[in-house]
């Protein structure tokens, strides 16, 4: 019993940055109705940026952070511009495939700068795990938790009571009405996609600095665990997106914990198979089509 | 012709198989993330039965396409009412859950004192027919395309026929297919058989041309690479997804000048291509005026009259 | 105050719009008559900077719209009632017409304007706080306009007012761009119903295929023959 809260509690800390991965995910997604295959990568890059920063620079945790979100916006904006930008409505298969062409090439990038399998990365917190009576909690993990609440909370905040926030619900909406109100739609997606980087970034960091190190295959992972905890939760839904990471952090440490990590892994799929095909709007989102092709 | 050019050659040849089992589910307006599911499983059924039931080539293969086939079908059926992204998604979680699979299976018998058989991550080696049976590399790179110009021959057929057309209205749109009186979940389902085996044809003959096969080489890459082929060679004609085989392959091997920056540069211009080509290379609308043109120049008239005023 | 000349828009190679020229005199109601199919909303989207044209100038009150990106056109003045309404279905009234006023910064005068929508459309304020996409069909039509309404425009533009409303309700939909008008505001109307709009517009041009084939006052419309027999002959349904 003792083992399954425990699991539960390491499960939803871990959710949480999976969480933050789908969130980044379901801004782009909602704006834009297409699949970002490179959003991880971004997000590798931006960690590569940290990683050389504390390498070769020294430098603190917090800059290292702000290297990582930085480093995440830039290349996150330039995937945008060459992928999605300029592809015309009904392109949406196009603009996946050249985040995938992309995605190769960050990789690549990456690899020249950091041609090591793995590299240290600063730790977010050292210091024993606390003791909550028979349960133990990882002072690094809390730190995760309550970035990643916090960093969602500014996003709903940000949605749903700014001008900008408003603008951008309208092109989620209906783009071509926020045209007629006069939302410059193009910039409002490009500054929606920089903000999903910036998440990204964060919740990147958070990952890192708990696992201490960064290994090439950062990429590929952060778009699975964020697609993946996506779709679970619901697409277009902020309040999903994290459920989604959450649900996924618990069933993974649970099947790690009964039957090891392939398990794990091929349980973590299956969860999100059984989703889709019972539920395919997720825990919260809608059940409605989602074109990726016609009208993307 | 020297060893290393035969290998890249057969390597397109199998590759292709799974660009065109991609490309066929994209006709009907599905993207999927997950033939490289059966194309392990093509791969693993086929070496399995030549390998250590005994079986001859062919019918080893033939027997990769039908558990191939059977188990798309049985992915299909789940995912019916799944579009789009939920149905990319479900596609990718059902290969991975394939790949992992693979990673977990264990299935070995003795033959002449050596344990054989897929084993776990550690792949399944040995496959040895092609050795065994003395066939040259180059007679079965010739295998493998003379299976591949089959397989371009019935595409060229179904461009041409009833069902083609169905897929390809089911691709632009199912609902207004629906309407029309066709049964789209049956031909989706047929669509996702066909493709499956197509698929697993390439993986059988992938198993006996490596000799070995590991479950690591069926990951998402293989899957998005798949996709991938068809949209940058062309989504036209199922010359397509061959072009896109033979860019990336090919080319990809012989730029030996740029090794380090290889995929920087080609990532780049794929990514370029597709803005100014994003339905690829041989679209559908070049591929319909190169047909005018030829149709014309037999015919020898052009098309247009005057209009009388 | 607008003027639209030798307009040319294509989807591809079609010409929806193949030399279009009207004007919309200040303060008046021009409506644009024709069949489905006409063009008469690629040329609202044109106007609105959503499509581009192949040729042919827009302009207002003298300065240039064409090639302007729709936000810029919204900022000159000019605002879309599109055809179909298009709310914002997940936000409420009272976000919908927030976003009506997007460009603009002035939040007391904003929010001056928003109570004035509210005294104009008293089921607006009853619903403030619903989602758009639950309002019926009029209402919605009146969220459309009021959001429109909401950017302060010079020209206001309306596609199809009318489509897919009941008669009463239609009727209202007149009253209101009547009263509109009558406030000062210059309306740009796009209609397929014939017999209504005889009732409050000033100008009429008449488009079909594409082209401008009529264009005149009311009076004009309604002496015209051919015109009579095919646009007022029979009472129209919607749609």
């Amino acid at each position: 019993m003792i083992d399954i809260i425990q699991n539960t509690i390491d499960g939803v800390m871990i959710g949480s940055s999976y969480g933050l991965l789908a969130l980044g995910f379901t801004v782009i997604f909602g704006v834009m109705r297409r699949l970002n295959l490179s959003y991880g990568p971004t997000v590798m890059i931006g960690a590569y940026f940290g990683t050389v920063l504390h390498l070769d620079f020294g430098a603190g945790l917090l800059a290292v952070a702000a290297a990582v979100v930085a480093g995440a916006v830039i290349s996150g904006v330039y995937v945008e511009r060459l992928c999605f930008a300029p592809m015309k409505a009904g392109a949406g298969i196009a603009s996946m495939v050249s985040s995938f062409a992309i995605w190769m090439q960050l990789e690549q990038a990456a690899v020249l700068v950091l041609p090591r399998h793995t590299y240290p990365f600063p730790p977010l917190a050292t210091g024993p795990a606390l003791g909550i009576g028979p349960l133990l909690v990882r002072p690094d993990h809390l730190i995760m938790l309550a970035s990643a609440l916090l960093l969602a909370a500014v996003v709903q905040l940000a949605l749903y009571r700014t001008r900008f926030g408003l603008g951008l619900r309208a092109v989620i909406a209906n783009p071509i009405a926020a045209n007629l109100v006069g939302v410059d739609v193009g910039r409002s997606v490009m500054l929606a996609f920089a903000a999903a980087s910036a998440i990204g970034g964060v919740a990147g960091f958070l990952v890192l600095a708990v696992d201490q190190q960064v290994t090439p295959m950062f990429g590929m992972w952060a778009t699975l665990k964020g697609l993946i905890a996506m779709m679970i939760g619901g697409l277009g839904s902020i309040p999903g997106a994290l459920l989604g990471g959450l649900v996924l952090g618990v069933v993974e440490v649970h099947s790690h914990w009964l039957f090891g990590p392939q398990v794990r892994d091929l349980f973590a799929y299956f969860v999100l198979f059984a989703f889709l095909v019972a539920r395919p709007g997720g825990l919260l989102g809608d059940a409605a089509d989602v074109e990726l092709s016609h009208r993307t | 012709m020297d060893d290393y050019l035969v290998s890249v050659l057969s390597n397109i040849g199998v590759i292709s198989f799974v660009a065109l089992s991609a490309y066929l589910l994209l006709l009907t307006g599905e993207i999927s993330f997950g033939q490289q599911a059966f194309f392990a499983i093509g791969a693993y059924a086929a070496g399995v039965a030549t390998t250590m039931w005994g079986w001859p080539l062919a019918l080893g293969i033939a027997w990769g396409a039908a558990v191939g086939a059977a188990c798309a079908v049985s992915l299909g059926i789940p995912t019916l009412r799944l579009r789009g992204l939920q149905f990319a998604i479900a596609t990718l979680a059902f290969a991975e859950m394939v790949r992992i699979l693979f990673e977990l299976l264990r299935y070995q018998i003795e033959i002449d004192g050596e344990l054989v058989g897929p084993n776990g991550s550690d792949g399944f080696r040995s496959i040895r027919y092609i050795f065994d049976h003395n066939i040259e590399t180059f007679d079965f790179m010739m295998l493998i395309y003379a299976m591949l110009a089959v397989t371009l021959g019935g595409f060229m057929l179904l461009e041409r026929s009833r069902l083609g057309v169905i897929f390809r209205m089911i691709g632009e749109d199912a609902t207004l297919a629906s309407l029309q009186g066709i049964a789209v979940a049956r031909y989706k389902v047929l669509a996702a058989g066909l493709a499956g085996a197509l698929a697993a044809v390439g993986g059988g003959l992938y198993a006996h041309l490596t000799t070995y096969v590991e479950p690591r080489a069926f990951d998402v890459m293989l899957g998005v690479h798949s996709l991938a082929y068809g949209l940058i060679g062309g989504l036209g004609t199922a010359l397509g997804p061959l072009l896109g085989v033979v860019i990336d392959v090919g080319l990809l091997e012989s730029v030996r000048l740029f090794a380090g920056y290889r995929m920087i540069i080609f990532g780049g211009l794929v990514a370029l291509l597709l803005i100014v080509r994003p339905r690829g290379l041989l679209d559908e609308r070049l591929v319909h005026r190169i047909g005018r043109l030829f149709r014309n120049t037999i015919s020898g008239t052009t098309r247009t009259r005057r209009e009388p005023r | 105050m607008l003027e639209v000349s030798d307009l040319v828009t294509t989807y591809g190679k079609i010409e929806a719009l193949k030399g279009v020229s009207l004007q919309v005199e200040r303060g008046k109601i021009t409506c644009l008559l024709g069949p489905n199919g006409a063009g008469k909303t690629t040329l609202m989207m044109t106007i609105a900077g959503i499509l581009k044209p192949r040729r042919g100038s827009i302009k207002l009150e003298g300065s240039v719209l064409v090639g302007l990106s729709p936000a810029k056109i919204v900022s000159r003045g000019v605002a879309l009632v599109p055809e179909n309404r298009l709310v914002f279905p997940d936000m409420s009234v009272r976000e919908n017409l927030l976003a009506g006023a997007y460009q603009r910064r002035d939040k007391t005068e904003i929010a001056a304007d928003m109570e004035r929508m509210y005294a104009r459309f008293p089921p607006l304020k009853e619903r403030r706080e619903q989602l758009a996409g639950t309002l019926s069909g009029g209402e919605q039509q009146m969220l459309a306009v009021a959001r429109a309404l909401m950017s302060r425009p010079r020209l206001l533009l309306m596609d199809e007012p009318s489509l897919g409303l009941a008669p009463l309700i239609v009727a209202e939909i007149f009253d209101i761009v009547a009263a509109l008008n009558r406030d000062g505001a210059t309306i740009l109307l796009v209609e397929q119903n014939a017999h209504m709009a005889l009732k409050v517009a000033h100008q009429f041009f008449l488009m079909e295929q594409g082209r401008i084939t009529f264009q005149g006052t009311p009076g004009q419309l309604a002496e015209d023959e051919v015109i009579q027999r095919a646009y007022l002959g029979t009472r129209r349904a919607a749609g």
